[in-house]
């Protein structure tokens, strides 16, 4: 293994509450900041007709994340699990 | 049943009464296919002509990482491979959406019936280029229009595919559809879908309850996504008296 992966693997995600205009009642967001960057914004699912309510949605996603569709989370640790999987170099 | 393939063929192409007596000849063996399942797959090598006569199914393709891409709905009177009849092999799968009538047809069967009824050979063609246009068409709709206005087109557009062959009623029409299966369709989330649903209907546009749609306000659904149903071809949106004009030139020569 090299070095350079050992210290690119390490990611530090910080999750910031921020309300979000999704033109819907699903407001209540997270800025998801890893290592210092915005990496993308999850939104948590109100609408009553959602099929998963309450669940966590991949709202937007930027850099390596930026168009990637996904389901919706259970829970905020799924989300940062799933983020971190695909946040870590290849 | 049977009658759907003749009204969609009239839709383009006026039918003698021979021709659509070969075309009601033509529906021979009628097969019941349930919801969700593989009528061709990929790498198969087409030997009949699949002919919908109910039901929705559609054209998709599967990623690698599991990801469904949706390339065409054929609604009841549509040809599953006509295009692919001379090709060796599928290159996407088609699938049923809801359940399903199905007819095959031996691919030397059509070749008959379309050698010996020139108008029949011609409403083919149009099926195949109509089928490149509707696919034009969802070209820009994925890559220009807005979320919104993606969905309404494409609700607009089975409207007017569906009325072509009979099936709807006070602009309402069956919609099995799910969610999923429109964000498979335009490349959109659910929850994208979700909430465009949601707005269309705050707006007073569509109403969707237990599977059928009703377009409660046709033009300004229309005007909402700039629906323009030219690509469609449809005999009620040509113009129907100028293609027998010959060309200028050629009647100078005449």
């Amino acid at each position: 293994m090299s070095g350079r992966g050992n210290v690119e693997t390490l990611v530090v995600l910080q999750l910031q509450p921020i309300a979000v205009d999704t033109n819907s009642p699903d407001r209540e967001g997270m800025l998801v900041i890893a290592n210092g960057l915005l990496v993308a914004v999850l939104v948590r699912l109100a609408e009553p007709k959602h099929d998963n309510v309450g669940s966590w949605f991949l709202e937007a996603g930027f850099g390596r994340l930026q168009g990637q569709r996904v389901s919706a989370f259970p829970t905020l640790e799924d989300a940062s699990r799933w983020l971190r999987r695909h946040l870590k170099p290849v | 049943m049977q009658q759907a393939l003749t009204r969609k063929l009239e839709s383009f192409e006026p039918l003698s009464d021979q021709a659509r007596w070969a075309l009601n000849g033509l529906v021979l063996k009628v097969r019941q296919v349930g919801a969700r399942q593989d009528l061709i797959q990929e790498g198969d090598k087409p030997d009949n002509v699949l002919l919908i006569l109910d039901g929705f199914a559609c054209r998709y393709k599967v990623l690698s990482d599991g990801q469904r891409q949706i390339m065409a709905y054929l609604v009841p009177g549509d040809f599953c491979d006509l295009n692919v009849f001379i090709l060796d092999e599928m290159d996407h799968t088609i699938g049923t959406i809801s359940s399903c009538q199905v007819v095959d047809i031996p691919r030397q069967a059509i070749d008959e019936i379309a050698a010996h009824h020139p108008s029949i050979a011609r409403a083919f063609w149009w099926c195949s280029l109509v089928d490149g246009a509707v696919l034009r068409e969802w070209l820009v709709n994925m890559g220009a229009r807005a979320p919104d206005q993606r969905i309404a087109h494409l609700l607009c557009e089975l409207l007017m595919r569906l009325e072509a062959v009979g099936r709807v009623t006070d602009n309402s029409y069956a919609f099995p559809l799910t969610q999923t299966e429109i964000a498979e369709t335009i490349g959109l989330s659910d929850v994208h879908v979700n909430r465009t649903l949601r707005d269309l209907r705050a707006l007073g546009l569509i109403h969707l309850k237990r599977r059928v749609l009703t377009i409660l306000d046709v033009e300004r659904l229309k005007a909402f996504c700039n629906f323009t149903p030219n690509y469609l071809h449809l005999r009620s949106t040509r113009w129907g008296d100028r293609r027998d004009l010959s060309w200028p030139g050629r009647a100078q020569e005449g």
